[in-house]
Protein backbone atom coordinates (compact mmCIF):
# COMPACT_ATOMS: atom_id res chain seq x y z
CA UNK A 1 0.00 0.00 0.00
CA UNK A 2 2.79 2.39 0.99
CA UNK A 3 4.60 1.73 -2.27
CA UNK A 4 1.41 2.45 -4.21
CA UNK A 5 0.98 5.81 -2.55
CA UNK A 6 4.59 6.61 -3.35
CA UNK A 7 4.08 5.63 -6.99
CA UNK A 8 0.95 7.80 -7.28
CA UNK A 9 2.83 10.66 -5.69
CA UNK A 10 5.64 10.27 -8.22
CA UNK A 11 3.22 10.30 -11.15
CA UNK A 12 1.46 13.40 -9.81
CA UNK A 13 4.83 15.11 -9.42
CA UNK A 14 5.80 14.37 -13.04
CA UNK A 15 2.42 15.63 -14.26
CA UNK A 16 2.78 18.80 -12.19
CA UNK A 17 6.21 19.49 -13.70
CA UNK A 18 4.82 18.87 -17.20
CA UNK A 19 1.84 21.16 -16.69
CA UNK A 20 4.03 23.79 -15.12
CA UNK A 21 6.29 23.70 -18.18
CA UNK A 22 3.52 24.26 -20.72
CA UNK A 23 2.33 27.69 -21.56
CA UNK A 24 -0.85 28.02 -23.58
CA UNK A 25 -1.76 31.19 -25.45
CA UNK A 26 -4.72 31.96 -27.64
CA UNK A 27 -4.04 33.02 -31.23
CA UNK A 28 -4.69 36.72 -30.65
CA UNK A 29 -2.64 36.72 -27.46
CA UNK A 30 0.32 35.26 -29.33
CA UNK A 31 0.27 37.75 -32.17
CA UNK A 32 -0.25 40.68 -29.84
CA UNK A 33 3.39 41.73 -29.54
CA UNK A 34 4.53 45.13 -28.62
CA UNK A 35 6.65 46.79 -31.29
CA UNK A 36 8.52 49.80 -29.97
CA UNK A 37 7.91 53.08 -31.79
CA UNK A 38 10.92 54.43 -33.59
CA UNK A 39 12.18 57.65 -31.99
CA UNK A 40 15.19 59.72 -33.14
CA UNK A 41 17.39 58.33 -30.39
CA UNK A 42 16.36 54.65 -30.64
CA UNK A 43 18.73 52.12 -32.17
CA UNK A 44 17.25 50.28 -35.13
CA UNK A 45 18.03 47.39 -37.45
CA UNK A 46 16.52 46.53 -40.83
CA UNK A 47 14.97 43.14 -41.47
CA UNK A 48 13.76 41.57 -44.72
CA UNK A 49 12.58 38.08 -45.65
CA UNK A 50 12.83 36.92 -49.26
CA UNK A 51 12.38 33.70 -51.21
CA UNK A 52 13.53 34.61 -54.75
CA UNK A 53 15.35 31.29 -55.21
CA UNK A 54 12.04 29.43 -55.10
CA UNK A 55 10.85 31.29 -58.18
CA UNK A 56 13.86 30.03 -60.14
CA UNK A 57 13.38 26.45 -58.92
CA UNK A 58 9.60 26.37 -59.15
CA UNK A 59 9.58 22.85 -60.65
CA UNK A 60 11.26 21.47 -57.51
CA UNK A 61 8.76 23.10 -55.15
CA UNK A 62 6.35 20.95 -53.17
CA UNK A 63 3.12 20.90 -55.26
CA UNK A 64 1.03 21.84 -52.21
CA UNK A 65 2.89 25.17 -52.03
CA UNK A 66 2.57 26.16 -55.67
CA UNK A 67 0.29 29.16 -55.27
CA UNK A 68 0.73 32.88 -54.91
CA UNK A 69 -0.62 32.62 -51.40
CA UNK A 70 2.46 30.76 -50.21
CA UNK A 71 5.09 32.01 -52.65
CA UNK A 72 4.66 35.71 -53.45
CA UNK A 73 5.26 36.41 -57.17
CA UNK A 74 7.98 38.97 -56.39
CA UNK A 75 9.64 36.73 -53.77
CA UNK A 76 9.20 39.25 -50.96
CA UNK A 77 7.68 37.87 -47.77
CA UNK A 78 8.67 40.87 -45.66
CA UNK A 79 10.03 44.03 -47.34
CA UNK A 80 12.98 45.77 -45.61
CA UNK A 81 11.49 47.15 -42.40
CA UNK A 82 13.08 48.98 -39.50
CA UNK A 83 12.71 47.54 -36.02
CA UNK A 84 13.82 49.02 -32.74
CA UNK A 85 16.77 47.20 -31.23
CA UNK A 86 16.34 46.31 -27.60
CA UNK A 87 19.22 45.70 -25.24
CA UNK A 88 20.98 42.39 -26.08
CA UNK A 89 18.74 41.51 -29.02
CA UNK A 90 19.84 38.63 -31.25
CA UNK A 91 18.84 38.01 -34.87
CA UNK A 92 16.34 35.44 -33.68
CA UNK A 93 14.60 37.81 -31.28
CA UNK A 94 14.18 40.47 -33.97
CA UNK A 95 12.85 37.86 -36.41
CA UNK A 96 10.46 36.49 -33.79
CA UNK A 97 9.08 39.96 -33.05
CA UNK A 98 8.80 40.82 -36.72
CA UNK A 99 6.92 37.67 -37.76
CA UNK A 100 4.57 37.97 -34.82
CA UNK A 101 3.66 41.56 -35.53
CA UNK A 102 3.18 40.76 -39.23
CA UNK A 103 1.33 37.48 -38.52
CA UNK A 104 3.77 35.46 -40.58
CA UNK A 105 3.89 31.76 -39.73
CA UNK A 106 7.26 30.51 -38.44
CA UNK A 107 8.50 27.24 -36.98
CA UNK A 108 11.84 26.82 -35.26
CA UNK A 109 13.83 24.28 -33.33
CA UNK A 110 14.69 25.56 -29.88
CA UNK A 111 18.31 26.17 -28.85
CA UNK A 112 18.13 23.42 -26.22
CA UNK A 113 17.13 20.79 -28.81
CA UNK A 114 19.72 21.83 -31.35
CA UNK A 115 23.16 20.17 -31.40
CA UNK A 116 24.78 23.56 -32.11
CA UNK A 117 23.10 25.21 -29.14
CA UNK A 118 21.32 27.76 -31.27
CA UNK A 119 17.82 28.23 -32.59
CA UNK A 120 17.31 26.70 -36.02
CA UNK A 121 14.65 28.19 -38.29
CA UNK A 122 12.78 25.30 -39.90
CA UNK A 123 10.21 27.25 -41.86
CA UNK A 124 8.88 30.74 -42.47
CA UNK A 125 5.58 31.48 -44.20
CA UNK A 126 4.91 27.72 -44.76
CA UNK A 127 8.16 27.41 -46.71
CA UNK A 128 10.12 24.76 -44.85
CA UNK A 129 13.54 23.24 -45.12
CA UNK A 130 13.48 20.71 -47.99
CA UNK A 131 10.26 22.22 -49.40
CA UNK A 132 12.08 23.09 -52.61
CA UNK A 133 14.55 20.27 -53.25
CA UNK A 134 16.88 18.42 -50.87
CA UNK A 135 19.31 21.35 -50.46
CA UNK A 136 16.76 24.01 -49.55
CA UNK A 137 16.25 25.92 -46.33
CA UNK A 138 16.46 29.28 -44.60
CA UNK A 139 19.71 31.26 -44.19
CA UNK A 140 20.43 34.68 -42.80
CA UNK A 141 22.82 37.40 -43.82
CA UNK A 142 23.90 40.40 -41.79
CA UNK A 143 25.34 43.35 -43.72
CA UNK A 144 25.98 41.11 -46.73
CA UNK A 145 27.83 38.37 -44.85
CA UNK A 146 26.66 34.92 -43.84
CA UNK A 147 27.63 34.31 -40.18
CA UNK A 148 29.03 30.89 -39.35
CA UNK A 149 26.75 30.36 -36.38
CA UNK A 150 23.11 30.23 -35.38
CA UNK A 151 20.74 33.17 -35.37
CA UNK A 152 20.12 33.16 -31.60
CA UNK A 153 23.86 33.67 -30.99
CA UNK A 154 24.29 36.70 -33.20
CA UNK A 155 24.08 39.87 -31.10
CA UNK A 156 23.00 42.87 -33.15
CA UNK A 157 24.25 46.45 -33.23
CA UNK A 158 22.66 49.68 -34.31
CA UNK A 159 22.04 50.08 -38.03
CA UNK A 160 22.71 46.51 -39.11
CA UNK A 161 20.85 45.01 -42.04
CA UNK A 162 19.46 41.48 -41.63
CA UNK A 163 18.22 39.48 -44.59
CA UNK A 164 16.52 36.09 -44.30
CA UNK A 165 16.95 34.27 -47.60
CA UNK A 166 15.51 31.02 -48.80
CA UNK A 167 18.06 28.92 -50.65
CA UNK A 168 17.54 25.94 -52.91
CA UNK A 169 21.18 24.80 -53.14
CA UNK A 170 22.86 25.18 -49.75
CA UNK A 171 23.33 28.91 -50.10
CA UNK A 172 25.10 29.16 -53.45
CA UNK A 173 22.18 30.92 -55.11
CA UNK A 174 22.14 33.40 -52.23
CA UNK A 175 25.86 34.04 -52.54
CA UNK A 176 27.16 32.09 -49.55
CA UNK A 177 30.36 30.54 -50.82
CA UNK A 178 31.64 28.83 -47.68
CA UNK A 179 29.31 25.84 -48.06
CA UNK A 180 31.36 24.50 -50.98
CA UNK A 181 30.47 27.14 -53.55
CA UNK A 182 32.87 28.14 -56.27
CA UNK A 183 34.30 31.54 -57.19
CA UNK B 1 -11.13 -23.32 -53.03
CA UNK B 2 -11.12 -26.46 -50.87
CA UNK B 3 -8.27 -27.14 -48.53
CA UNK B 4 -7.35 -30.10 -46.42
CA UNK B 5 -6.60 -28.29 -43.19
CA UNK B 6 -7.39 -24.86 -41.90
CA UNK B 7 -6.62 -24.04 -38.31
CA UNK B 8 -8.24 -21.56 -35.96
CA UNK B 9 -11.58 -19.89 -36.57
CA UNK B 10 -11.75 -19.91 -40.31
CA UNK B 11 -13.62 -17.47 -42.46
CA UNK B 12 -14.21 -17.82 -46.16
CA UNK B 13 -10.91 -16.13 -46.86
CA UNK B 14 -8.97 -18.78 -44.93
CA UNK B 15 -9.91 -21.27 -47.62
CA UNK B 16 -8.17 -19.25 -50.32
CA UNK B 17 -4.89 -20.63 -51.64
CA UNK B 18 -1.91 -19.21 -49.66
CA UNK B 19 -0.30 -17.68 -52.74
CA UNK B 20 -3.44 -15.70 -53.62
CA UNK B 21 -3.97 -14.67 -49.98
CA UNK B 22 -0.35 -13.56 -49.66
CA UNK B 23 -0.57 -11.43 -52.81
CA UNK B 24 -3.82 -9.97 -51.55
CA UNK B 25 -2.38 -8.97 -48.17
CA UNK B 26 0.74 -7.53 -49.73
CA UNK B 27 -1.37 -5.44 -52.12
CA UNK B 28 -3.59 -4.06 -49.35
CA UNK B 29 -0.71 -3.38 -46.97
CA UNK B 30 1.32 -1.68 -49.68
CA UNK B 31 -1.47 0.79 -50.40
CA UNK B 32 -2.44 1.20 -46.74
CA UNK B 33 1.06 2.11 -45.70
CA UNK B 34 1.78 4.66 -48.39
CA UNK B 35 -1.55 6.38 -49.06
CA UNK B 36 -2.75 9.15 -46.80
CA UNK B 37 -5.79 10.08 -48.83
CA UNK B 38 -8.82 10.32 -46.51
CA UNK B 39 -11.16 8.36 -48.78
CA UNK B 40 -8.67 5.52 -49.28
CA UNK B 41 -7.93 5.50 -45.56
CA UNK B 42 -11.58 5.23 -44.57
CA UNK B 43 -12.02 2.38 -47.05
CA UNK B 44 -8.92 0.70 -45.66
CA UNK B 45 -10.09 0.99 -42.05
CA UNK B 46 -13.64 -0.16 -42.76
CA UNK B 47 -12.36 -3.12 -44.79
CA UNK B 48 -9.94 -4.11 -42.01
CA UNK B 49 -12.56 -3.76 -39.28
CA UNK B 50 -15.16 -5.82 -41.14
CA UNK B 51 -12.57 -8.48 -41.97
CA UNK B 52 -11.47 -8.61 -38.32
CA UNK B 53 -15.05 -9.03 -37.14
CA UNK B 54 -15.57 -12.02 -39.43
CA UNK B 55 -12.42 -13.65 -38.05
CA UNK B 56 -13.16 -13.08 -34.37
CA UNK B 57 -15.72 -13.82 -31.74
CA UNK B 58 -17.94 -10.88 -30.86
CA UNK B 59 -16.66 -10.22 -27.34
CA UNK B 60 -13.07 -10.20 -28.56
CA UNK B 61 -13.69 -7.42 -31.06
CA UNK B 62 -15.40 -5.26 -28.43
CA UNK B 63 -12.58 -5.75 -25.96
CA UNK B 64 -10.05 -4.63 -28.52
CA UNK B 65 -11.70 -1.25 -28.96
CA UNK B 66 -10.37 -0.56 -25.46
CA UNK B 67 -6.87 -0.92 -26.88
CA UNK B 68 -7.27 0.80 -30.23
CA UNK B 69 -9.16 3.87 -29.04
CA UNK B 70 -6.44 5.11 -26.64
CA UNK B 71 -3.81 4.33 -29.30
CA UNK B 72 -5.80 6.36 -31.82
CA UNK B 73 -6.06 9.35 -29.48
CA UNK B 74 -2.39 9.16 -28.54
CA UNK B 75 -1.13 9.16 -32.13
CA UNK B 76 -3.62 11.84 -33.21
CA UNK B 77 -2.71 14.22 -30.38
CA UNK B 78 1.05 13.65 -30.56
CA UNK B 79 1.49 14.93 -34.12
CA UNK B 80 0.31 18.54 -33.55
CA UNK B 81 2.65 18.78 -30.56
CA UNK B 82 5.66 18.23 -32.81
CA UNK B 83 4.53 19.56 -36.17
CA UNK B 84 3.58 23.22 -36.36
CA UNK B 85 2.94 23.66 -40.06
CA UNK B 86 -0.51 24.69 -41.24
CA UNK B 87 -2.52 27.83 -41.92
CA UNK B 88 -5.10 27.51 -39.11
CA UNK B 89 -3.55 27.91 -35.66
CA UNK B 90 -5.91 26.79 -32.90
CA UNK B 91 -3.77 27.99 -29.99
CA UNK B 92 -0.12 28.45 -29.14
CA UNK B 93 1.80 26.04 -26.94
CA UNK B 94 5.11 27.33 -25.56
CA UNK B 95 5.33 29.78 -28.44
CA UNK B 96 4.59 27.21 -31.13
CA UNK B 97 1.29 26.99 -33.00
CA UNK B 98 -0.92 23.93 -32.62
CA UNK B 99 -2.69 23.86 -35.96
CA UNK B 100 -5.81 22.25 -37.33
CA UNK B 101 -3.85 20.82 -40.27
CA UNK B 102 -1.36 19.08 -37.99
CA UNK B 103 -4.25 17.65 -35.99
CA UNK B 104 -5.90 16.33 -39.16
CA UNK B 105 -2.62 14.82 -40.27
CA UNK B 106 -2.31 13.21 -36.83
CA UNK B 107 -5.78 11.70 -37.21
CA UNK B 108 -4.78 10.42 -40.61
CA UNK B 109 -1.59 8.90 -39.20
CA UNK B 110 -3.59 7.26 -36.41
CA UNK B 111 -6.05 5.76 -38.90
CA UNK B 112 -3.13 4.50 -40.92
CA UNK B 113 -1.39 2.92 -37.92
CA UNK B 114 -4.54 1.23 -36.63
CA UNK B 115 -5.61 0.10 -40.10
CA UNK B 116 -2.24 -1.49 -40.78
CA UNK B 117 -2.29 -3.15 -37.34
CA UNK B 118 -5.74 -4.58 -38.06
CA UNK B 119 -4.69 -5.82 -41.50
CA UNK B 120 -1.58 -7.46 -40.04
CA UNK B 121 -3.77 -9.11 -37.44
CA UNK B 122 -6.07 -10.49 -40.12
CA UNK B 123 -3.03 -11.59 -42.08
CA UNK B 124 -1.74 -13.43 -39.00
CA UNK B 125 -5.08 -15.19 -38.56
CA UNK B 126 -5.37 -16.23 -42.20
CA UNK B 127 -1.74 -16.94 -43.04
CA UNK B 128 -1.07 -19.59 -40.43
CA UNK B 129 2.42 -21.06 -40.00
CA UNK B 130 1.69 -24.10 -42.13
CA UNK B 131 0.58 -21.88 -45.02
CA UNK B 132 3.65 -19.75 -44.65
CA UNK B 133 5.98 -22.74 -44.66
CA UNK B 134 4.05 -24.22 -47.59
CA UNK B 135 4.66 -21.06 -49.62
CA UNK B 136 8.28 -20.35 -48.78
CA UNK B 137 9.61 -23.55 -47.16
CA UNK B 138 11.13 -24.81 -50.40
CA UNK B 139 12.23 -21.46 -51.73
CA UNK B 140 13.91 -19.88 -48.71
CA UNK B 141 13.83 -22.45 -45.90
CA UNK B 142 15.86 -20.56 -43.32
CA UNK B 143 14.18 -17.20 -43.73
CA UNK B 144 10.69 -18.64 -43.84
CA UNK B 145 11.30 -20.58 -40.62
CA UNK B 146 12.57 -17.44 -38.93
CA UNK B 147 9.60 -15.44 -40.21
CA UNK B 148 7.06 -18.02 -39.18
CA UNK B 149 8.65 -18.17 -35.73
CA UNK B 150 8.65 -14.39 -35.47
CA UNK B 151 5.01 -14.19 -36.52
CA UNK B 152 3.86 -16.69 -33.91
CA UNK B 153 6.20 -15.29 -31.27
CA UNK B 154 3.68 -13.06 -29.49
CA UNK B 155 0.88 -15.61 -29.04
CA UNK B 156 3.34 -18.32 -27.96
CA UNK B 157 5.00 -15.84 -25.60
CA UNK B 158 1.68 -14.86 -24.01
CA UNK B 159 0.70 -18.49 -23.53
CA UNK B 160 4.02 -19.37 -21.89
CA UNK B 161 4.02 -16.31 -19.64
CA UNK B 162 0.57 -17.24 -18.42
CA UNK B 163 1.97 -20.67 -17.58
CA UNK B 164 4.88 -19.16 -15.66
CA UNK B 165 2.55 -16.89 -13.70
CA UNK B 166 0.33 -19.81 -12.80
CA UNK B 167 3.34 -21.83 -11.66
CA UNK B 168 4.59 -18.96 -9.53
CA UNK B 169 1.15 -18.54 -7.99
CA UNK B 170 1.02 -22.23 -7.15
CA UNK B 171 4.39 -21.91 -5.41
CA UNK B 172 3.10 -18.97 -3.40
CA UNK B 173 5.51 -16.48 -4.94
CA UNK B 174 2.84 -14.14 -6.20
CA UNK B 175 1.84 -11.61 -3.58
CA UNK B 176 -0.52 -9.41 -5.54
CA UNK B 177 -1.15 -6.79 -2.88
CA UNK B 178 -0.26 -3.48 -4.45
CA UNK B 179 0.32 -2.28 -7.98
CA UNK B 180 4.07 -1.91 -7.47
CA UNK B 181 4.33 -5.47 -6.19
CA UNK B 182 2.40 -6.74 -9.17
CA UNK B 183 4.63 -4.79 -11.56
CA UNK B 184 7.71 -6.24 -9.84
CA UNK B 185 6.34 -9.74 -10.20
CA UNK B 186 5.62 -9.17 -13.87
CA UNK B 187 9.18 -7.99 -14.34
CA UNK B 188 10.49 -11.25 -12.84
CA UNK B 189 8.28 -13.23 -15.19
CA UNK B 190 9.50 -11.10 -18.08
CA UNK B 191 13.15 -11.82 -17.28
CA UNK B 192 12.39 -15.54 -17.10
CA UNK B 193 10.57 -15.29 -20.42
CA UNK B 194 13.53 -13.76 -22.23
CA UNK B 195 15.80 -16.70 -21.48
CA UNK B 196 12.97 -19.11 -22.23
CA UNK B 197 12.25 -17.56 -25.62
CA UNK B 198 15.90 -17.69 -26.68
CA UNK B 199 16.12 -21.32 -25.65
CA UNK B 200 12.82 -22.11 -27.33
CA UNK B 201 13.99 -20.65 -30.64
CA UNK B 202 17.12 -22.81 -30.59
CA UNK B 203 15.11 -25.90 -29.73
CA UNK B 204 12.66 -25.24 -32.53
CA UNK B 205 15.36 -24.94 -35.14
CA UNK B 206 17.12 -28.05 -33.85
CA UNK B 207 13.91 -30.05 -33.95
CA UNK B 208 13.09 -28.81 -37.45
CA UNK B 209 16.53 -29.93 -38.60
CA UNK B 210 16.01 -33.32 -36.99
CA UNK B 211 12.86 -33.69 -39.05
CA UNK B 212 14.72 -32.97 -42.25
CA UNK B 213 13.20 -29.55 -42.85
CA UNK B 214 14.39 -27.79 -45.97
CA UNK B 215 15.68 -30.96 -47.62
CA UNK B 216 14.70 -32.28 -51.00
CA UNK B 217 11.65 -34.45 -51.39
CA UNK B 218 10.05 -33.37 -48.13
CA UNK B 219 6.29 -32.92 -48.24
CA UNK B 220 4.22 -30.33 -46.43
CA UNK B 221 1.94 -30.76 -43.47
CA UNK B 222 -0.95 -29.09 -45.29
CA UNK B 223 -1.59 -29.35 -48.99
CA UNK B 224 -3.35 -26.66 -50.96
CA UNK B 225 -4.74 -26.89 -54.46
CA UNK B 226 -4.68 -23.83 -56.67
CA UNK B 227 -8.23 -23.74 -58.03
CA UNK B 228 -9.53 -21.55 -60.89
CA UNK B 229 -11.32 -19.40 -58.31
CA UNK B 230 -7.96 -18.69 -56.66
CA UNK B 231 -6.58 -17.69 -60.04
CA UNK B 232 -9.46 -15.26 -60.55
CA UNK B 233 -8.86 -13.78 -57.09
CA UNK B 234 -5.13 -13.44 -57.71
CA UNK B 235 -5.61 -11.70 -61.07
CA UNK B 236 -8.29 -9.45 -59.57
CA UNK B 237 -5.95 -8.38 -56.77
CA UNK B 238 -3.12 -7.59 -59.15
CA UNK B 239 -5.47 -5.68 -61.45
CA UNK B 240 -6.95 -3.56 -58.63
CA UNK B 241 -3.50 -2.88 -57.22
CA UNK B 242 -2.35 -1.78 -60.67
CA UNK B 243 -5.35 0.55 -61.06
CA UNK B 244 -4.68 2.23 -57.70
CA UNK B 245 -0.93 2.40 -58.23
CA UNK B 246 -1.05 3.77 -61.78
CA UNK B 247 -3.81 6.21 -60.83
CA UNK B 248 -1.74 7.55 -57.95
CA UNK B 249 1.42 7.70 -60.02
CA UNK B 250 -0.51 9.76 -62.59
CA UNK B 251 -1.39 12.23 -59.84
CA UNK B 252 -4.98 11.22 -59.17
CA UNK B 253 -6.41 10.67 -55.70
CA UNK B 254 -3.68 12.92 -54.35
CA UNK B 255 -4.13 14.79 -51.11
CA UNK B 256 -1.93 17.13 -49.12
CA UNK B 257 -2.34 18.22 -45.50
CA UNK B 258 0.24 21.01 -45.33
CA UNK B 259 0.07 23.95 -45.36
CA UNK B 260 -3.63 23.82 -46.16
CA UNK B 261 -5.65 20.63 -46.52
CA UNK B 262 -6.44 20.07 -50.17
CA UNK B 263 -9.78 19.13 -51.63
CA UNK B 264 -10.90 15.58 -52.21
CA UNK B 265 -10.79 15.00 -55.94
CA UNK B 266 -14.01 13.85 -57.61
CA UNK B 267 -12.88 13.48 -61.22
CA UNK B 268 -13.74 10.17 -62.94
CA UNK B 269 -10.14 8.96 -62.56
CA UNK B 270 -10.18 9.76 -58.82
CA UNK B 271 -13.46 7.89 -58.43
CA UNK B 272 -11.98 4.92 -60.29
CA UNK B 273 -9.09 4.76 -57.82
CA UNK B 274 -11.47 5.00 -54.84
CA UNK B 275 -13.69 2.28 -56.28
CA UNK B 276 -10.75 -0.02 -57.06
CA UNK B 277 -9.34 0.24 -53.56
CA UNK B 278 -12.77 0.02 -51.95
CA UNK B 279 -13.40 -3.25 -53.77
CA UNK B 280 -9.94 -4.53 -52.85
CA UNK B 281 -10.28 -3.79 -49.14
CA UNK B 282 -13.86 -5.08 -48.88
CA UNK B 283 -13.06 -8.28 -50.80
CA UNK B 284 -12.66 -10.63 -47.80
CA UNK B 285 -15.85 -9.34 -46.22
CA UNK B 286 -17.76 -9.75 -49.49
CA UNK B 287 -16.43 -13.31 -49.81
CA UNK B 288 -17.63 -14.00 -46.27
CA UNK B 289 -21.07 -12.55 -47.01
CA UNK B 290 -21.31 -14.64 -50.16
CA UNK B 291 -20.39 -17.75 -48.16
CA UNK B 292 -23.08 -17.02 -45.56
CA UNK B 293 -25.72 -16.50 -48.26
CA UNK B 294 -24.73 -19.72 -50.02
CA UNK B 295 -24.81 -21.58 -46.71
CA UNK B 296 -28.22 -20.28 -45.72
CA UNK B 297 -29.56 -21.26 -49.16
CA UNK B 298 -28.18 -24.78 -48.70
CA UNK B 299 -29.69 -25.03 -45.22
CA UNK B 300 -33.10 -23.96 -46.39
CA UNK B 301 -33.04 -26.59 -49.11
CA UNK B 302 -32.38 -29.30 -46.56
Amino acid sequence: MKKDILAVFGIVLILAVLINGTHIQSVDEYYLTHIDDITPESETVTLSIRCDAVLQHYDELDPALRSEEFVPPDGVILPPTKYVLREGDTVFQILDRAVRSNRIQMEFQGAEENPFGSVYIQGIHYLYEFSCGPLSGWMYRVDGEFPHYGCSRYKLHDGQNIEWIYTCDLGQDAGALWMGGEE
Amino acid sequence: MKTVVTSGKSGAFSAVHPAAAMVYFLAVLLISMFCFHPVLQVEMLVGAALFCITLQKRGEALREIGFYLPLFLMVAVTNPLFSHNGVTPLFFLNGNPVTLEALLYGVSLAVSVIGVLLWCKCCGRVMTEDKFLYLFGKLIPKLSLILSMALRFVPVYLRQSRRVIRARKAMGLFSGKGITDRVKNRMRVFVAMISWSLEHAMETSASMRARGYGQKGRTNFSLFRFSPADGVLLCGCVFLLAVVWIGRAAGFAAFSYYPRTGGIGAAPADLAVYAAFGLLSLLPFLLEVKEVIVWSCCVSKI
